[in-house]
C-alpha cells in the first residue's frame, strides 16, 4: 500500500506545496513586542525597538545563533497573532498565568516584579481593598492587574476601569477621572511616579506578589504549544544568560540597584 | 532633536494609512459597482447575493470583521496547509489583508450608495438607449454612469471620509499605521516631552484632518464638473 503516501505526495506537489522538514531549525525567530510599555518595551525616537524585554530577546537570539526579527503587535491581539503564526515568540512582559497556559506554552520567568496599588497621596487608606471603597482605579485591559482588580478589589466596592494601554491609564489619571492604578511597580515608577505627572501619587499597601493565582509566576516567553524545541531552547537560553552575567548586565542598564528577578 | 524622530515616524505611518485607504477605496468601488448591479439585476441569485453581502457586512462592526477575516483566515489557512503536510508558514500579508478587509467592508456601503444613485435615474433613459439598439454596457457607460456620478458623490464622499478614519483599525493586524505609531511615540516620550501622549495624538489628528480636507476639496471639484448641465439653485 505505498499508494496512499505516494498519492498524497503527488497531490501536494500538484497543489504546489511541499512537505516541510519536521523539525524546524530556528535560524530566525520572530519576536512580538508591544512597544508601549516603557522601560520594558518601547521605541527610540529613530524607530528602533528597545527596552529590557528587547535586550533580553536580542541576547537570547545571539545565544541561540538566530536572527531576531521584531514584530510590533497590539497587546489585545498578542496571543491570537501567535496562534496565527504571525510570529514565533512573545517577549513583551507577559506574565505566566494559568489562563494563558491553557492556550500557549511559557518558558520559565525572565523577570518577576510585583504589582502594587498606586493612589493619589491625599487619599487616606491603609491599602486594604475595603479602605479603597468607592475609589476609581484604572488598569490595563487583559492584564494580570486587571484580573486581580476585578477579582479582589471590585467586590470591595472599588470601581475598576480598563484601558487599551497603560499610558492611557496615566492620561486619565491626569485628566482627573481616576484616583489611581494597579500596575507593575517598576513600570509605574519609571513611567509615572518619577515623572512630573506622578508627583502627587504614591504606592499604598503591600506589593501583591502573594496573589499568584492572579499575577502568575513572573514574565515569561510565550510560544505555541507545538514548538517544544523552541521553548526548551529559550528556557535554556534564559538560564545561560543568568549564569554568564549577561542578564545582570541588561538589568543594570535599565534598573540599576533594583532586583527584578524576584524570588 | 528627540521630537523630530517621533514626528518622522508618525509621518511615515501616515503614508501607510493613506496607501491602505486608497487601495481599499479601489476595492470598495469595484465591489460597490458589482454589488449595486447585482441588487438591481433581474436574476434572483444575484439579487440575493448582493443583499446578503450588504446586509451582513453593514451589520457587523469593522473591528470584529477585521479580527475574523485576518486571524480567522490565517488560522484557517494554517490548518488547511498543515492538513496537507505543509508545515512552513505562509503569511497573509497584513497590508493586503487590511486593505482588502476595509475595501470589502466599504464595498457594502458603496453598494447602497451606487444603488440609490442608479435608481434615481429615470428608467426610461436606459430603455430609450436599448430601444436605439445600444448594448447594455454602452447604455451603462454612456447614459447611466455619467449621471450616476453626480447623484452618488455626496454618499461617496461620506463613505470615503469614514473609510480614511477606519484605517486606524489596521494596527490590530500588526500594521504600524499612524495611530499606533502616535501611541508608541506618546508612550516612549512620556516623562521626557511634556504631555507627550496628547501631543502626538493631536499631531496624528491634524494629519487625518489634512487628508480629509484635501479629499473634500478634490471631491467638490469633481462635483462641480459633474453638475454642469444640472444647474444648482442659488443658495
Amino acid at each position: 500500500m505505498l499508494t496512499i503516501k505516494k498519492s498524497l505526495a503527488l497531490g501536494a506537489i500538484a497543489l504546489g506545496l511541499s512537505f516541510g522538514a519536521s523539525a524546524k531549525d530556528w535560524k530566525e525567530i520572530r519576536v512580538a513586542i508591544d512597544p508601549t510599555y516603557k522601560p520594558f518595551t518601547y521605541k527610540t525616537d529613530d524607530g528602533k525597538p528597545t527596552g529590557f524585554d528587547v535586550d533580553v530577546a536580542q541576547a537570547l537570539c545571539d545565544e541561540l545563533k538566530a536572527k531576531c526579527v521584531f514584530v510590533e503587535q497590539l497587546w489585545d491581539s498578542m496571543i491570537p497573532g501567535l496562534q496565527a503564526r504571525k510570529y514565533d515568540a512573545i517577549i513583551s512582559s507577559m506574565s505566566i498565568t494559568a489562563d494563558r497556559e491553557k492556550v500557549v506554552a511559557f518558558t520559565g520567568k525572565y523577570y518577576n516584579t510585583p504589582s502594587q496599588v498606586v493612589l493619589n497621596k491625599n487619599i487616606k487608606t491603609d491599602g486594604s481593598p475595603a479602605s479603597l471603597k468607592g475609589k476609581k482605579l484604572g488598569v490595563l485591559k487583559g492584564s494580570t492587574q486587571e484580573k486581580y482588580a476585578k477579582g479582589e478589589l471590585a467586590k470591595a466596592g472599588v470601581e475598576i476601569l480598563s484601558y487599551d494601554a497603560q499610558d492611557q491609564v496615566y492620561l486619565d489619571i491626569k485628566a482627573g477621572r481616576l484616583d489611581g492604578t494597579v500596575a507593575d511597580v517598576i513600570e509605574v515608577k519609571g513611567g509615572f511616579l518619577d515623572t512630573a505627572d506622578g508627583k502627587d501619587y504614591v504606592f499604598v499597601g503591600k506589593t501583591l506578589g502573594s496573589y499568584v493565582n492572579y499575577f502568575g509566576k513572573g514574565a515569561g516567553i510565550a510560544v505555541r504549544k507545538q514548538d517544544k524545541e523552541l521553548r526548551t531552547a529559550l528556557d535554556n537560553g534564559i538560564k545561560t544568560l543568568r549564569k554568564n552575567g549577561q542578564w545582570q548586565k541588561i538589568s543594570d542598564k535599565y534598573f540599576a540597584g533594583t532586583d527584578i528577578w524576584g524570588d | 532633536m528627540k521630537l523630530d524622530g517621533y514626528i518622522t515616524s508618525i509621518l511615515e505611518g501616515s503614508l501607510l494609512s493613506i496607501q491602505v485607504a486608497l487601495g481599499a477605496l479601489v476595492v470598495a468601488v469595484i465591489l460597490g459597482l458589482a454589488g449595486a448591479s447585482a441588487k438591481l439585476s433581474q436574476r434572483k441569485p444575484l439579487v440575493w447575493l448582493g443583499s446578503v453581502y450588504s446586509t451582513i457586512i453593514r451589520g457587523i462592526p469593522d473591528l470584529v470583521l477585521m479580527l475574523l477575516i485576518f486571524y480567522g483566515g490565517q488560522i484557517g489557512l494554517n490548518i488547511l496547509l498543515e492538513s496537507v503536510g505543509y508545515t512552513d508558514y505562509v503569511e497573509i500579508n497584513p497590508f493586503a489583508a487590511g486593505l482588502i478587509t476595509i475595501g470589502f467592508i466599504y464595498g457594502a456601503y458603496m453598494t447602497e450608495t451606487f444603488r440609490g444613485a442608479i435608481l434615481a435615474i429615470p428608467k426610461g433613459q436606459a430603455e430609450a438607449g436599448l430601444a436605439y439598439g445600444m448594448s447594455r454596457s454602452r447604455v451603462f457607460f454612456t447614459i447611466v454612469l455619467p449621471q450616476m456620478v453626480r447623484l452618488a458623490l455626496p454618499g461617496f464622499t461620506n463613505n470615503w471620509l469614514v473609510l480614511i478614519k477606519s484605517t486606524a483599525l489596521v494596527s490590530i493586524l500588526g500594521l504600524p499605521d499612524m495611530t499606533y505609531l502616535a501611541k508608541q511615540a506618546g508612550a516612549a516620550a512620556r516623562g521626557e516631552v511634556p504631555n507627550a501622549p496628547l501631543l502626538f495624538m493631536a499631531f496624528a489628528a491634524l494629519i487625518y484632518l489634512v487628508f480629509t480636507t484635501v479629499s473634500l476639496i478634490a471631491l467638490r471639484q469633481l462635483e462641480k464638473r459633474y453638475t454642469v448641465g444640472v444647474k444648482r439653485l442659488a443658495a
